[in-house]
């Protein structure tokens, strides 16, 4: 639902199930924001996407760069985007690392909408992006 | 020399009348000088004055008169001369008118000389006739004999065992040096002394002299006889009597040889040897039953035929009877297990039967109701009279059988955490394949709801998103189905498989744990693979288990492609084989054999039970479990199983 003129706050969704990258985005443009998905890292950073996400939500294990990986690439390339981690695997040791690592959220799948919409919230929150507003 | 033939008269007057002139005569007095001259002895007549009045041919031949001796003096005639007082005994025997004999000895030969009256046929004696007998070879076996008796009395006195010989009546007829010496006695004291009166009656022991009784009416056996006696200079000494009989020729009656053998230093070597060698068995026997007590083996005999058992004391504490207390197979009934009641009475049974050793294993219960695991290995043989005897040894294998069966139960329960070590693993992993289908079922019904709750509805949207949730639905299931068979599983369930589909739905089950790993995996699955009998999990569980180690052998493998080969393949007629290759760090050929035994690892977190566990598997398959080091880098794993599951220990699944 794109409301006028007004630009929608990029979410983009990185990760190397299928399934996710059908439902997520769907979800994600219910609640009003604009969602793009990626499967792999290298993919996201290859796109034009980068420059325009106000909130990334990315799996941890993924064949190639995994997602702890895609995050310090873009502390390299000093991209701030604020990061909501998804995982399958319930570790709860994984978590408080990627944390303390500067990521918003560490989110275990299945995940409920509202601990969804509360992570990228506060994710957007943060984005300092002059463009990026929640709605 | 001429030989002339003695010629006489028919009296003393006319012979000397006739006196050198004796070749005439009458045919009477011829035929006795004939006569004469036949005998062999020589004869001499002699006148009352002791001159030769003449002799026979023999006289001649033997003792050498000759012609010229006649009328001379005796004392002058040679041959007569070594009898210088012939003259004299001559004369007494005129007066006399009593024959006499005297002894001659003509150089080696010996002559008896009769000298008897000559008598007129009125009864005077008017000379003597000296008759010649020789007696050389008598004098020679006298002499011998004599010779004989000394040698023999020289031995016995030399010989230091005391020899006595008995009389018929069993008195003391004469005895050797050492016999007086023992017994401190003289010759004379003892002579006709009854036996058993010698030493204070020590030979007066009836059996001794019964013996010697018999011996005496003729029997020649004697058992010898021991008999103590106590000498005054040698103190207690023990004598072995012996005894044999002694018979002469032309006497009826026995006498018996009585021997004494000082036997006493010789038993008291016996004596102390048998000590040592009792000494000896006491400490063998000690050794032996110290060694049952330590090795819990106790040890019996059986005599078949009577049902006579013998047992170890190891063996009464084996079976906690009283020492001593006499054994019944009814006894032993009372503590075999009954279980193993019937495993008694074939043995018995068999025992019975005949000559074979045999060897069982069988359990009692103890009053206290615990249980004894006794071993037991029995040796037939026969007994001294020839009846069938086992000899056996019993051990008390509880302890060991206790801690074989606590090491199996180690060994299963260490499978176990091995098992769910790989299943700790493997949950995460299909926590991993559950949770993504849950995301999107949850991401996709949170969709489906704010689709249809939109104004005006979006239903194609809402219609796409429950589709989709359908969908993870499914594959959730999938997974749980997969999980689930996974699971507590312990004895083969077989059924007929296909190998490239069980190592498919490994590789889905553990595709997520490889991406993390970044390792590619490879199938090339053979398309004519035979369909096998065995059981699916567990061959899972083995290549789940190869594909695994596959990946944590690249984990440090930076410099080319973490790549894993699943293979499968035809092995032969009748095997199937699954090869799991990889290109880590390969395995050093000496570990080879190691890698798959319980514990041993090359990686530093893991517990290297893995391959333990598989190879267990696919031998329970009959299979073959081995490695390979590659021509490049890494390690191959492969398994071999037979497609026909014989012997293969099925149970029917619950």
């Amino acid at each position: 639902m794109r409301q006028g003129t007004r630009k929608l706050s990029l979410v983009s969704v990185v990760d190397d199930d299928e399934s996710v990258r059908e439902s997520l985005p769907d979800l994600l443009r219910e609640f009003g924001f604009d969602a793009r998905a990626f499967s792999s890292a290298e993919a996201f950073l290859a796109s034009d996407a980068v420059a325009e996400t106000s909130c990334l939500l990315l799996d941890i294990a993924m064949p190639g760069m995994s997602g702890p990986d895609l995050q310090q690439e873009l502390t390299r390339r000093r991209q701030k985007i604020p990061i909501v981690f998804i995982t399958a695997h319930a570790d709860e040791t994984v978590r408080p690392k990627l944390l303390a690592r500067g990521a918003v959220e560490c989110l275990s799948k299945p995940f409920s909408e509202a601990a969804l919409l509360s992570a990228v919230g506060t994710a957007l929150g943060q984005h300092s992006s002059p463009s990026a507003t929640a709605t | 020399m001429t030989v002339q033939p003695l010629w006489l008269d028919g009296g003393w007057a006319s012979f000397r009348a006739l006196n050198g002139n004796y070749a005439s005569g009458t045919a009477a007095t011829t035929d006795l000088i004939s006569i004469l001259d036949t005998v062999e002895v020589p004869i001499v007549v002699l006148e009352a004055d002791a001159t030769i009045a003449g002799f026979n041919k023999a006289a001649a031949d033997v003792i050498g008169m000759t012609r010229s001796d006649i009328g001379q003096a005796s004392r002058g005639v040679a041959a007569l001369a070594a009898m210088p007082r012939l003259d004299r005994q001559c004369r007494e025997v005129l007066e006399g008118g009593v024959e006499s004999r005297v002894d001659l000895r003509d150089g080696d030969r010996w002559f008896v000389v009769r000298i008897s009256p000559y008598r007129t046929s009125d009864g005077h004696a008017t000379g003597t006739v000296l008759t010649f007998t020789n007696v050389t070879a008598f004098r020679a076996s006298l002499d011998q004999a004599v010779y004989e008796r000394e040698c023999t009395k020289a031995i016995l006195n030399t010989v230091s065992e005391p020899l006595v010989v008995l009389s018929a009546d069993l008195r003391i007829q004469s005895g050797n040096r050492a016999f007086y010496a023992l017994f401190e006695v003289s010759r004379d004291e003892t002579q006709g002394a009854p036996l058993h009166e010698l030493g204070d009656g020590a030979f007066a022991l009836e059996p001794f002299r019964a013996q010697l009784r018999r011996m005496i009416a003729g029997n020649d056996e004697f058992q010898p006889v021991e008999v103590d006696h106590v000498s005054t200079s040698e103190g207690q000494r023990t004598l072995l009597l012996d005894a044999r009989p002694l018979s002469f020729p032309g006497h009826a009656e026995r006498r018996i040889l009585v021997t004494f053998q000082d036997i006493t230093a010789h038993k008291q070597a016996q004596a102390a040897k048998d000590l040592r060698s009792e000494e000896e068995l006491r400490r063998s026997e000690a050794f032996l039953a110290e060694g049952q007590r330590l090795s819990l083996t106790g040890s019996f005999s059986w005599k078949v035929a009577t049902d006579e058992i013998t047992w170890s004391e190891q063996l009464y504490r084996i079976y906690e009877f009283d020492s001593g207390a006499p054994v019944t197979l009814e006894m032993i009934r009372t503590r075999v297990h009954p279980d193993d009641d019937t495993l008694l009475e074939r043995m018995i049974e068999q025992a019975r039967d005949g000559m074979s050793d045999f060897e069982w294993q069988y359990r009692l219960v103890m009053p206290d109701r615990s249980i004894k695991y006794l071993h037991s290995v029995a040796h037939a043989t026969k007994d001294q009279d020839g009846h069938l005897e086992y000899i056996a040894a019993v051990q008390d294998v509880t302890a060991r059988r206790t801690s074989e069966e606590a090491l199996a139960k180690a060994r299963s329960e260490l499978a176990q955490v091995a098992r769910a070590t790989s299943l700790g693993v493997l949950t995460a992993s299909i926590a991993h394949e559950v949770n993504q289908p849950l995301s999107g079922i949850i991401t996709n019904a949170g969709t489906c709801l704010r689709m249809l709750d939109a104004d005006p509805p979006n239903l194609e949207g809402a219609r796409e998103t429950a589709r989709r949730t359908i969908r993870d639905g499914n594959r959730a299931s999938d997974v749980i189905a997969r999980l689930r068979a996974l699971f507590s599983k312990d004895e083969l369930t077989l059924e007929a498989l296909d190998l490239n589909e069980v190592s498919r739905e490994v590789i889905a089950l553990s595709e997520s744990d490889l991406q993390r790993n970044q390792v590619t995996l490879r199938s090339e699955f053979a398309k004519d693979l035979p369909i096998l009998t065995g059981d699916r999990i567990q061959l899972q569980q083995v290549i789940l288990n190869l594909v695994r180690n596959a990946s944590d052998a690249m984990a440090n493998v930076h410099d080319r492609q973490r790549l894993v080969l699943i293979r499968t393949a035809r092995d032969g007629a009748d095997q199937v084989r699954v090869s799991v290759r990889d290109a880590g760090v390969g395995v050093d050929p000496e570990n080879v054999g190691k890698l798959l035994d319980a514990f041993y690892t090359t990686k530093t977190d893991g517990m290297g039970i893995g391959l333990s566990v598989s190879r267990t598997i696919v031998e329970r398959h009959h299979g073959r479990l081995w490695a390979e080091q590659n021509d490049g880098p890494g390690a191959t794993f492969l398994f071999s199983i037979p497609i026909k599951p014989e012997g293969i220990p099925e149970r029917v699944p619950r």
